[in-house]
């Protein structure tokens, strides 16, 4: 690809990326730099959410399993094996596998079914694996959990800064190419009336299992990198809390734009960590979830096409009124 | 000539497709006006959107003189005009009973004296008065929703290919039926079954491509040769 | 012998409970295509409530009076403020309801606090019969009672009034009882309402039977009247009883002889009925 193929907008996003490589040096503290770990982290798992919701109409309400898969799984190499980096990548593989496989399997047997039965199915069976988890203790702890400890070169909160960033950047860039794709494109068409590209001769089922294949893959990821940022694990990685946390940010960003969960992820966990900070000065502040899900359902009947959606919408508007006004 | 129902110039959309671009049709107070036209054409979405079923995007729809574009189904219903859709939409697990007690509005002497000549009209109904309607035959359906539109105190009546579906034998006690109906109330019929249309018809409007295209006494549409093989097929 | 029976009785309150919870929850699918996420907000608004007032006036009747009505407010507000504005957009109608579910159990913190409320039966429904060796708990009884009652009510309106057959015709084809001019709006808040009524009568009746009621078991039990609706058949009133004394009966037996797979039970049940029979038991292929 030359150079001069890159359109504006990845230059932007480029120059962003590389803006906040330099945030570490400037935010040293270890808590600080801790939420924009986290941020980076809930960001990839809600472009894994965005790619489901956003880009083929589908609701999940249990997109946390795999989260949690590739939570346990690193979890359990760190603590079993050793904290090497050797078993950091085991680790990362099986996670991806096993999300693969998982997804793969949900989907073939949930994907014919319609939405609400897929939202419901989705909430039963990461239930499930929340269950498992809880009663599988040898090997999970249990409600408890336990702690572990990650490879050297991880061990600090720099390299960690630097890892998530990183892996935001190729996943978003990665993403963005699968969705621009022709693929991307009937996942969209998908989103806009299933029947109708069924009609058109495309095997529906076949293109969201491979969506809901590729999310898996990347939440399984994301819960990699949130167990390396947490070095703790219990069975809260499977709550449904979870998911619906990542669901917020995906509709406050805006489904459907790959940047929208982005931002969304950075409001909602700096909302969290503000707001719930602010609980010493008055109790309401405690019960921040109230805000939280009443901002949420403004955004859904007012904004459905969140902040990054509006805006681009807006700006459609402008440049197809220019355009006009050119031409007269 | 003071018409019953008036549509001028309609426009409608379903989601994303334009459906109808202009459609006008004028139904004088008495007897039957058919919508003509080939498979697609809007003849359905026409009394969908009649009905409030669908909404118009531009043009008005009168009836008796008043504005009804837009209203809600129920409102439209409830002025005066009956609907028996394409797929007849009788409730399956009600019985026959059951689904004309829905469509009463109140019950009254008028009700209850077109009840008891819709049964006069349709005997079957009576037979199979606590059996579910969907396990009537086609034709009882036919009638049971045509009843059901009848009831009350409608002025007028939209019907939509009555004669689909079923036997050559079926559609002539359909075609009766309706013969018999226009004594009481103004029907707008659509159908594709062309004998019939030209035995029950007084007026007629070809629909094509989302516009009435044509439109004149049933009598000398089948003299016009032309038309009937541009728009219908039939020659 | 007296344990099984003790099991079967503790099933049939439990079923009772998510019927309640269950059968608005199905009429209002069958109706509207809505699958209310909130509804076990309605539920602890309803359990919350009641024993306030409960508690207050020492009239249980006084409470559950009291839930009925907090019941009937919300769903008015509900249907009114949240559901209206997205009909027939399914995804955001999931997504809404999901997220006024969250801010009802949080309000609940807000008014009644964030703590457990310890509540037990009245006098007259407390403590047991004897029958030979079989302990028959009053309170239980109660439950099964009013869960009868309640069905027998409502398939009595479905089956026999007028608004009931505008219900059952609703459910089946909602253009044409429109087109008969009938206006589906009143039915549909009227419907919403009394489901709502419904899942805070459930909530109120569940409190004194558990004994303890906190915020969060509002999702918790609308998981199980989910899997009933899902089990039953969407818009099925009838499946709805039989699939929640089915899936009340398993939690029982199962709370005793396998505590740690009662919940997975359940699931495993709705994954197996969606998978291979997603219209439900109780409703013919559409």
């Amino acid at each position: 690809m030359r150079l001069g193929n890159i359109d504006k907008t990845t230059w932007i996003y480029l120059g962003i990326a590389l803006a906040l490589f330099i945030v570490p040096f400037i935010l040293t503290g270890r808590s600080a730099q801790f939420i924009m770990i986290q941020i980076f982290i809930f960001a990839i798992f809600a472009m894994s959410y965005d790619l489901l919701l956003g880009y083929t109409g589908i609701i999940s309400f249990g997109h946390v399993m795999f989260f949690g898969i590739g939570a346990y799984s690193t979890a359990i190499f760190m603590d079993r094996l050793d904290a090497s980096i050797g078993a950091l990548v085991l680790a990362v593989a099986v996670a991806v596998i096993l999300a693969a496989i998982v997804s793969f399997i949900v989907g073939m047997l949930t994907l014919r079914l319609k939405s609400h039965f897929y939202a419901m199915l989705t909430l039963g069976l990461a239930g499930l694996f929340l269950v498992v988890a809880e009663k599988w203790r040898p090997l999970t702890g249990g409600f408890d959990g336990f702690t572990f400890r990650v490879p050297d070169l991880l061990s600090t909160s720099e390299s960690l800064y630097t890892l998530s960033l990183i892996s935001l950047i190729l996943i978003f860039f990665g993403l963005r190419r699968f969705t621009n794709s022709p693929f991307g494109k009937v996942l969209m068409t998908i989103r806009e009336n299933e029947e109708r590209t069924e009609s058109l001769g495309y095997n529906v089922l076949h293109y969201k299992v491979i969506a809901s294949v590729v999310s898996g893959v990347v939440a399984s990821f994301a819960g990699v990198l949130y167990m390396l940022s947490l070095r703790f694990v219990d069975t809260s990685v499977f709550a449904t809390d979870i998911t619906i946390d990542v669901l917020l940010m995906t509709i406050i960003g805006g489904v459907g734009t790959l940047v929208g969960p982005i931002l969304g992820a950075g409001l909602v966990e700096l909302a969290h960590h503000w707001l719930s900070g602010l609980s010493d000065v008055h109790w309401i502040f405690e019960r921040w979830i109230i805000l939280y899900g009443t901002v949420y359902i403004l955004v859904v009947i007012f904004f459905p096409l969140g902040i990054v959606g509006t805006i681009r919408k807006k700006m459609a508007k402008r440049t197809a009124v220019q355009a006009r006004s050119i031409k007269k | 000539m003071d018409s019953l129902l008036k549509l001028q110039e309609v426009e409608a959309f379903i989601e994303k497709y334009h459906i109808l671009h202009e459609v006008s049709i004028s139904v004088p107070k008495g007897g039957v006006t058919v919508l003509l036209g080939r498979n697609g054409a809007g003849k359905t979405t026409t009394l969908r959107t009649i009905m409030g079923l669908n909404q118009v995007n531009k043009g008005s729809v009168t009836f008796k003189g008043e504005e009804i574009r837009n209203l809600p189904p129920h409102h439209i219903a409830g002025k005066g005009i009956g609907y028996v859709p394409e797929d007849q939409g009788i409730f399956g697990e009600l019985t026959v009973g059951e689904n004309i007690r829905v469509a009463m509005k109140k019950e009254n002497q008028e009700t209850t004296k077109r009840m008891e000549w819709v049964l006069e009209l349709f005997p079957d109904l009576k037979k199979f008065w606590k059996k579910p309607g969907g396990q009537l035959s086609g034709g009882q359906k036919q009638m049971l929703s045509i009843a059901r539109a009848y009831l009350n105190e409608n002025e007028l009546l939209l019907i939509d290919e009555p004669s689909k579906g079923l036997a050559p034998i079926v559609v002539e006690k359909v075609t009766e039926t309706i013969e018999q109906m226009k004594e009481e109330a103004t029907i707008l019929l659509v159908e594709q079954n062309f004998a019939m249309a030209n035995k029950v018809g007084d007026q007629f409007y070809i629909i094509d491509d989302g516009q009435t295209v044509h439109s004149g006494r049933m009598e000398e549409l089948q003299e016009d040769k032309a038309v009937m093989k541009k728009y219908l097929g039939i020659s | 012998m007296d344990l099984i029976i003790t099991l079967i009785i503790n099933g049939l309150a439990t079923g009772m409970l998510i019927f309640l919870l269950a059968a608005g929850l199905t009429l209002i699918f069958g109706l509207m295509h809505v699958l209310n996420f909130a509804h076990g907000g309605l539920f602890i608004w309803g359990a919350f409530t009641g024993v306030w007032v409960y508690q207050l006036s020492g009239s249980l009747l006084l409470g559950i009076g009291a839930a009925i009505f907090t019941g009937l407010v919300l769903g008015l507000i509900t249907e009114r403020l949240i559901i209206r504005p997205v009909y027939g957009n399914t995804m955001q109608q999931i997504l809404i309801t999901l997220g006024l579910m969250l801010v009802l159990q949080e309000l609940i913190k807000v008014v009644y606090g964030p703590d457990q409320v310890a509540v037990a039966p009245p006098e007259y429904l407390d403590g047991s019969f004897l029958i030979g060796d079989i302990v028959l708990i009053k309170y239980r009884l109660f439950i099964i009672a009013v869960g009868l009652l309640v069905f027998i009510v409502i398939s009595f309106i479905l089956k026999r009034t007028k608004i009931g057959l505008v219900v059952r015709a609703g459910v089946m084809n909602k253009e044409m009882v429109q087109a008969l001019g009938i206006n589906i709006q009143v039915v549909f808040m009227l419907v919403f309402m009394a489901g709502a009524a419904l899942a805070a009568l459930s909530g109120i009746l569940h409190a004194l039977y558990s004994g303890v009621i906190y915020a969060e078991m509002g999702l918790e039990f609308s998981i199980l009247a989910f899997i009933v609706v899902v089990i039953g058949g969407m818009g099925s009133f009838k499946g709805s009883l039989f699939a929640a004394i089915l899936v009340g009966l398993a939690q029982a037996f199962m709370a005793y002889y396998v505590p740690f797979l009662s919940l997975a039970v359940n699931m495993l049940l709705m994954v197996i009925v969606l998978i291979f029979r997603p219209q439900g038991l109780f409703r013919g292929k559409e």
